[in-house]
């Protein structure tokens, strides 16, 4: 057999989790202590468990939401439906999310996808490209006349996220290793309402936390580069008991002190 | 041949040991990472990396390569590779005697070679446009072996041999992988270890393996053996003084652990020097 004949079977025998496929097991040499089916088994074997560990390490809360056995079908349809052309375990699991929202046997389960959205962005964040955050004295540095035509530039590290209402709830319960495991597995109901969740990193150190409407609004709005001036307007469409532009400066001052904003410059 | 670098004795850079490097500076000579841990856009594992290198020289150790495999070689991988080779500045960067995949996939194993002329001619081929790529001589290490294919033209450590010669590459001589490798084969280790050419031998690996009666499997998650201890004698007489480091992957130790298996290391090295008569001026 060739090189590329082999190697092409070897891989489909490992893929298909077949350690008795004839014509590799074949290829092997005999030994006298251990049949040959047993030793090509090491490597198919390793295979599932391998591409399961990385989806173990990346997406933590949601083995603890679905539960050890769940989990597990789980890894298996994905690694049969998606075997790795990456370079690296790292980008693997990236399709986790999409995977669930595309099966018919998971794509119902808003809290599942939810939670998986939730742990790939914490992933991307944390090694996201690097942009030292802006201090809030950049804002103080401008002029007031300015202020209106500032825009925003924002870590590479941030996400926005739209997740099914209660994720972030399920993501703290998931990950308390206080809890036991079989409270982490009860389905609390998904209804159909949404929460906004920003992810991002500062100071090498992940972050993420909820965003109230108009924040979401405000910041969604910003990182697509309009200024400041445009944003007080959205938002003062959308809540018009508090005065834009205080709500606005709110905003803006946790965005620096989290460490979300990377530069300020002003629009021509 | 380029002279290599005498590195001394090093671990496996792994992040549950990042802080206790930092706040001990331990005795050792140098780390090796797993190159594609941090051919990533930034965060925490690249500035980790940072500091590291500014305290230690660094060795970068890849498994993506895929030397062997029948797929084109990626280069969108070796240039990401010579990427973070700008940013570490390494001492050298290594990759394993296998493929990973074949049809564009990567099944994220280090998967054996038949040892016949033909899979020779090809690893040596690659190698060089790899080499030349990247600008600088190859270490390539043996990988540890569950099954053994028919047809076989030579032995393992011939393979290697001419593979250093003909290429023009440096080894990674892995001398739990040699031990692993001839337990699940049925060869003597020694006759692996006599026949490395020693002055293409850039680093030693050394780590452990779980038995499984019938076989041993390379899970770099346990001590070195004794068995590969006794090996690592024969195979530091034979290529005298080239980096060595410990490699531990899973079921971490307290990192007091992995210095006192290089102590042994030194120890071994120490002995092994008294014993050798000295050369007359």
């Amino acid at each position: 057999m060739k090189l590329g004949e082999l190697q092409s079977a070897f891989q489909a025998a490992i893929i298909a989790g077949d350690e008795t496929e004839a014509q590799v097991v074949n290829q092997i040499v005999p030994k006298e202590d251990e049949s040959r089916e047993t030793l090509f088994g090491v490597y198919v074997h390793a295979y599932l468990l391998r591409h399961g560990d990385y989806l173990e390490e990346d997406y933590p809360a949601l083995r603890g939401y679905l539960g050890d056995r769940s989990f597990r079908s789980l890894i298996k349809a994905y690694v049969a439906a998606h075997p790795s052309r990456n370079r690296s375990a790292r980008w693997f699991t990236t399709r986790l999310p999409d995977f669930l929202r595309e099966s018919a046997r998971w794509r119902a389960n808003a809290r599942a996808i939810g939670l998986a959205e939730l742990e790939r962005a914490l992933t991307d964040a944390f090694d996201a490209a690097d942009a030292p955050a802006e201090d809030i004295g950049a804002l103080a540095r401008r002029a007031p006349e300015e202020w209106p035509r500032l825009c925003f530039s924002f870590s590479p590290s941030l996400h926005v996220l739209q997740v099914a209402a209660g994720t972030l709830d399920a993501y703290a319960v998931a990950t308390d290793e206080t809890i036991d495991a079989k409270k982490k597995a009860i389905k609390p109901p998904a209804d159909d309402r949404l929460e906004a969740v920003a992810v991002w990193r500062s100071n090498l150190e992940l972050a993420y936390r909820g965003l109230e409407d108009d924040e979401h609004l405000a910041l969604q709005e910003a990182r697509a580069g309009k200024s400041f001036g445009d944003i007080c307007q959205l938002v003062a469409f959308q809540k018009a008991e508090q005065p834009a532009e205080e709500r606005l400066a709110q905003f803006l001052v946790n965005w620096f002190s989290e460490g979300m904003v990377s530069a300020v410059t002003v629009a021509d | 041949m380029d002279q290599v670098p005498r590195l001394g004795y090093g671990l496996g850079l792994r992040p549950v040991y990042y802080e206790e490097i930092f706040e001990t500076s331990p005795p050792v000579d140098w780390f090796e990472i797993i190159s594609e841990n941090y051919m990533i856009p930034g965060g925490r594992p690249l500035a980790m990396l940072d500091r590291v290198r500014a305290d230690y020289p660094i060795v970068m150790h890849g498994v993506s390569m895929s030397l062997a495999s029948t797929d084109p070689l990626d280069f969108d991988y070796l240039e990401e590779l010579k990427e973070l080779a700008r940013r570490v500045e390494p001492a050298w960067i290594s990759d394993h005697l296998a493929w990973t995949g074949v049809h564009g996939l990567n099944l994220h194993d280090l998967l054996p070679i038949p040892l016949t002329r033909e899979a020779l001619d090809h690893v040596v081929e690659r190698i060089g446009r790899v080499q030349d790529y990247l600008g600088r001589r190859l270490v390539v290490e043996n990988a540890s072996t569950y099954v053994a294919f028919a047809g076989a033209e030579m032995a393992e450590w011939e393979f290697v041999a001419e593979m250093a010669e003909r290429a023009d590459c440096l080894l990674l001589l892995d001398v739990n992988n040699v031990f692993v490798a001839s337990v699940n084969h049925g060869f003597d280790p020694h006759a692996y270890i006599d026949a490395i050419p020693p002055r293409r031998v850039a680093q030693f690996h050394m780590a452990g393996h779980t038995d499984k009666g019938t076989h041993r499997i390379d899970t770099h998650d346990q001590p070195v053996c004794e068995e590969v201890w006794r090996l690592y004698e024969r195979a530091r007489r034979r290529c005298g003084d080239v980096a060595a480091m410990i490699e531990r992957d899973d079921n971490f130790p307290p990192f007091s652990e992995l210095l006192a298996e290089l102590q042994r290391m030194r120890d071994i090295d120490a002995s092994l020097a008294a014993q050798t008569p000295r050369s007359a001026a």
